[in-house]
């Protein structure tokens, strides 16, 4: 299946811990369509290890958080940031195993301005190791000029991509 | 997944989840029955079973509430308020 194109891809340097392919630090990690929203396939080393052979838990709700983030920017056409996240833990993820995250788009509620998804973490015999809920604040870019380092020929680009056209600075 | 709708019986799709996370027939299991004594059943199993009811339900169970549930009569009455309590 081909990759989802994200809109940050726009940007030469990017460097999301979670989804830039220039981050050599980061997890790196690309997203697919899933019949449920996108997904993403990991596999973690030592560097993101806690207790010995198991990965960290931090790592695993930021792969939650980034797959959901992902799906929110992706199905709603605008960036959002977290502003709650709830994560469960049923078993520890292994380092050196591949797993799966999945998100989906959570039910909207009455009078909420936030966007909802949930993700689930899932090992290969897709048995679910890991679940979370989030909300996300949507932003306009426009509006977090001051915080973020972008060029305004970026920022152009990037308003772009996120409202489905493509092209760089 | 999808959604169970309003009004739902919220003990029937409780007990069809702990019934497929054990591989037991849910006529099996009785809205009294503990869950924690089914031979079988361990701590990840219950852990994974209420995961798989939060997502069904898109609630959020208190840990204090679900490291204290012991039956599916008890845990669709946590679902039942965790429903009355959402905004």
């Amino acid at each position: 299946m081909s990759p989802v194109n994200l809109p940050w891809s726009v940007l030469a340097d990017y460097r999301c811990f979670g989804c830039s392919p220039h981050n050599p630090g980061g997890l790196q990690l690309v997203f697919e369509p899933h019949p449920d929203g996108v997904c993403t396939r990991f596999r973690l080393g030592r560097h993101f290890e806690s207790y010995p052979g198991i990965v960290h838990g931090g790592l695993v709700a930021a792969i939650c958080d980034e797959t959901m983030g992902n799906l929110i920017v992706l199905r709603h056409r605008q960036s959002a940031l977290t502003v709650s996240m709830r994560q469960r833990y049923i078993t520890p993820l292994a380092v050196g195993r591949s797993y799966l995250c999945v998100a989906r788009l959570g039910g909207d509620r009455d009078g909420q301005r936030l966007y909802r998804a949930s993700a689930e973490v899932l090992d290969d015999d897709g048995t679910v190791c890991a679940t979370a809920t989030a909300s996300y604040q949507p932003f306009a870019l426009a509006d977090m000029r001051g915080r973020l380092a972008l060029s305004e020929p970026e920022l152009a680009a990037l308003s772009r991509a996120l409202a489905g056209e493509r092209g760089g600075p | 997944m999808t959604a169970p709708r309003a009004g739902d019986d919220i003990i029937a799709t409780v007990t069809g989840i702990a019934a497929a996370e054990l591989g037991l027939p849910a006529a099996s299991l009785r809205p009294d029955t503990d869950l924690r004594a089914i031979e079988g059943m361990d701590s990840v199993k219950v852990l994974r079973m209420i995961a798989r009811i939060e997502q069904a339900y898109d609630v959020e169970l208190d840990d204090e509430v679900v490291f204290g549930l012991s039956s599916i009569a008890g845990t669709a009455d946590a679902v039942r308020q965790a429903l009355a309590e959402q905004p």
